[in-house]
């Protein structure tokens, strides 16, 4: 069964693919940090959606979507309109040109994000393992 | 623009001042464009490098100095000693603001000094003064010294070292806080002509068409500042995606033998942010801020705060040998920046050297005693100080590696391109920059397009370049060719490549900064036409299609890291791009219809033909 983005649903669904995922186990071993997926107002979504994960060690501990962004302090935010997020999670736009071409923003710790850019690719590519529904 | 350039005819002694046509500017931009247009008919086969009649010519953009992003730059062109044909290398730092801030657009030097003079343009006072004294001196202390002696602690100082002195051809020029124009040799060019320094202070505010183009260029600093790249280059330096180049295997190792060095903790940007970084640097009004200040607190090359190395230099003396590092790389690099010799060019003439030793094409026979294995930094450093001594084995590094392996009878083991050493960007990570270096109008170039970032993610659909599958070499060339256009306009405003600028920005600042107006297509076809016009006056310096080729071991696969067994199909890129640029295949030349479409016709008549 399909799965709506963004969502409370969606976002434990990509823990549960995380914490099964051995790939990303593996890669994501020595990752400490949560972070805040911010899925922009736009047009007839005149508010933003907060979703939040807690990763550690190559496992989600915790993920929700939460009401805003001071509900909890995340180490990372990424931050872009619904149709980006969308073709990300669809695998039609590279992570890296998301972010190098300004669709997607990123505020955190940027050595920290350039030391584990495979594992952020690898977490990018778990999303794709979820069925997901997006609005037509 | 201003329309002034300075001419210094340092044969006679006699300057002047000579105005630019504005249609120049509109048909050229600025930069090496409308430098390549300036010294098209002297620059000719026959021309020695290293003599008089080799014109040295110093152009800024009409946005250099404005405070717009990234434009704090100039260029420098002539024909290189190194690779003898087309020299450009356009440098940061805050010199180039003030020569236009003295009232010039830029400075042609002909002829030479009859004994060693450094220029002390004050506006429009301009004096050759006595450099005896300096000569021999390092280019940080020259700086110091030339500000001292003409009392003016706020001039700009372009100063070459001792390579350039001893006409080494890959020798530098430096400004400020080791800000430099490093390829080609334009080094050696200044000191073939006698001139230690050049400095500027100039005291004219610029003046734009649009009375609001100061806000323009504000909110395009405030996107750049808030740009994520921009956030990676001033929290890491240009070295902040080095781990990343490494996962894909697009950074060499081992002189480009292998990939994925395993190391790479210990040298990154990242690590030099942790570890050594004390603060960063700027170019003119940059927001990024991609210098690096390092302290090495202890250790065999302590020293207090410096300039750090950026990639090209960490990777060249880092991975390339194989040192892991991080504070003797930082000693290399800064060796090379004082003593005037690009880092680029140094390291890998030194990899080349390392890798002859290794496959026994030299024994200790032939490097006046030196073992040459990898990793061994003393033996680097002993090559430098040899190198630009021009003593025993450094006399044949001093060359260059084309040369140096010539010298040997394995020119095949040089990773070169027309006799530029490759960057260190592997194409074999990015196959589009095997186009890109077997085409570059300077030899193995990665400024004339980084496309590596357009193959990594960083398209710009603004003007068709969209990303591509990395390891592919079908259906790249033409946006191979628009990104090479688009760099031109870079290499022309002139524009720093690692400012994530995006096109219609900086084509919405040029016009309200000229009046010109340019509409997309125009402003892109002003980078191609610079483009062609390099293509020809390389041509007319002898490069044909049999030219754009690339080093056996870039054609070699990886058998490891993230690019491995990749194979560059190089013919059917460049068939593909011929076609793109309008260059005959068969003499890799533009064609008649190429030059009058780009408004080129006269270039033709002094084109042989194709």
């Amino acid at each position: 069964m399909s799965i709506p983005f963004p969502s409370d649903a969606w976002i434990k669904a990509l823990q549960n693919v995380l914490n099964t995922d051995d790939e990303y186990g593996k890669i994501a071993s020595n990752w400490e940090g949560d972070l805040m997926f911010v899925v922009e107002a736009e047009g007839a979504r005149t508010r933003p959606i907060y979703m939040y994960m807690d990763l550690w060690h190559g496992k989600c501990r915790d993920a929700r979507q939460v009401a805003d962004a001071d509900e909890k302090k995340a180490a990372f935010l990424l931050a872009a309109p619904y149709a980006v997020f969308q073709k990300i999670v669809q695998g039609k736009l590279d992570p890296m040109q998301a972010m190098m071409t300004r669709q997607l923003k990123v505020t955190g710790n940027m050595i920290y994000m350039m030391r584990n850019v495979p594992t952020v690719l690898r977490f990018v590519k778990c999303t794709e393992k979820i069925d997901s529904e997006f609005a037509a | 623009m201003i329309g002034n350039l300075l001419t210094i005819d340092l044969t006679r002694q006699i300057t002047g001042v000579r105005t630019l046509d504005p249609q120049l500017f509109r048909d050229f931009v600025g930069g090496a464009s409308l430098a390549a247009k300036l010294l098209y008919e002297s620059l000719t086969p026959d021309l020695d490098p290293l003599s008089p009649d080799n014109p040295l010519l110093f152009l800024t953009g009409p946005l250099t100095g404005s405070s717009g992003p990234a434009v704090g730059r100039y260029v420098v062109c002539a024909k290189s000693p190194l690779t003898h044909i087309w020299a450009e290398s356009n440098c940061g730092g805050f010199f180039g603001p003030e020569i236009r801030f003295a009232g010039y657009d830029g400075i042609l030097f002909t002829g030479r000094a009859s004994s060693p003079v450094y220029v002390w343009i004050n506006n429009e006072t301009v004096e050759l003064r006595d450099a005896s004294h300096l000569w021999g001196g390092d280019t940080y202390e020259t700086q110091a010294r030339i500000k001292s002696e003409v009392n003016e602690p706020l001039a700009r100082v372009a100063c070459i070292g001792v390579a350039g002195e001893r006409l080494i051809p890959f020798a530098l020029i430096l400004n400020d806080h080791g800000r430099v124009a490093g390829r080609t040799g334009m080094g050696a060019v200044m000191g073939s002509k006698n001139i230690k320094a050049i400095a500027v202070r100039g005291g004219s505010p610029l003046e734009f068409a649009d009375p609001t183009f100061n806000q323009k260029r504000s909110r395009a600093n405030l996107d750049l500042r808030n740009d994520n790249v921009s956030q990676v280059l001033r929290e890491m330096g240009s070295s902040g995606a080095s781990d990343y180049f490494n996962y894909l295997g697009e950074m060499p190792v081992r002189y480009f033998s292998r990939s994925g060095f395993e190391n790479i903790d210990k040298v990154s940007g990242a690590t030099m942010a942790e570890t050594i970084l004390s603060g960063v640097s700027t170019c003119h009004a940059c927001v990024i801020a991609c210098g690096r200040k390092v302290i090495l607190p202890d250790g065999d090359y302590k020293r207090g705060e410096s300039k750090g190395p950026e990639y090209e230099t960490i990777v060249g003396f880092g991975p390339n040998l194989e040192i892991s590092d991080l504070a003797a790389i930082t000693h290399l690099g800064q060796l090379c920046d004082s003593l005037g010799a690009d880092s680029i060019s140094m390291s890998g003439t030194i990899g080349l050297a390392f890798m002859m030793y290794q496959e026994g094409v030299i024994t200790t026979k032939d490097t006046d005693g030196l073992e040459l294995k990898w990793g061994d930094v003393h033996a680097v450093e002993k090559l430098i100080h040899l190198a630009v001594k021009r003593e025993g084995f450094g006399e044949l590094l001093a060359r260059g590696s084309k040369a140096l392996a010539k010298h040997f009878g394995a020119e095949e083991m040089a990773v070169q391109v027309n006799g530029l050493e490759v960057a260190y960007h592997d194409p074999r990570g990015a196959t589009g920059m095997g186009l890109v270096y077997a085409a570059s109008p300077r030899g193995a170039c990665h400024n004339q397009s980084d496309y590596f970032m357009v193959e990594i993610g960083n398209s710009m659909s603004e003007i068709g370049v969209e990303m591509v599958d990395r390891a592919a070499s079908e259906g790249k060339a033409l946006s191979v060719s628009r990104h090479q256009w688009w760099r031109t306009l870079n290499n022309s405003l002139v524009m720093c490549v690692f400012a994530n600028v995006p096109f219609n920005t900086a084509r919405e600042l040029i016009n309200a900064a000229t009046g010109f107006d340019y509409s997309a297509e125009e402003f892109l076809r002003c980078g191609e036409r610079g483009w062609a016009l390099k293509r020809a006056i390389n041509n007319r310096l002898g490069i044909t299609a049999k030219n754009d080729t690339l080093p056996r071991a870039l054609l070699t696969p990886l058998s490891e890291g993230g690019a491995a067994g990749v194979v560059i199909n190089l013919q059917t890129m460049l068939k593909e791009y011929y076609e793109v640029q309008g260059w005959d295949a068969a003499t890799g030349k533009p064609t008649r219809s190429t030059l009058e479409r780009l408004g080129l016709k006269d270039i033709w008549i002094t084109t042989p033909s194709s």
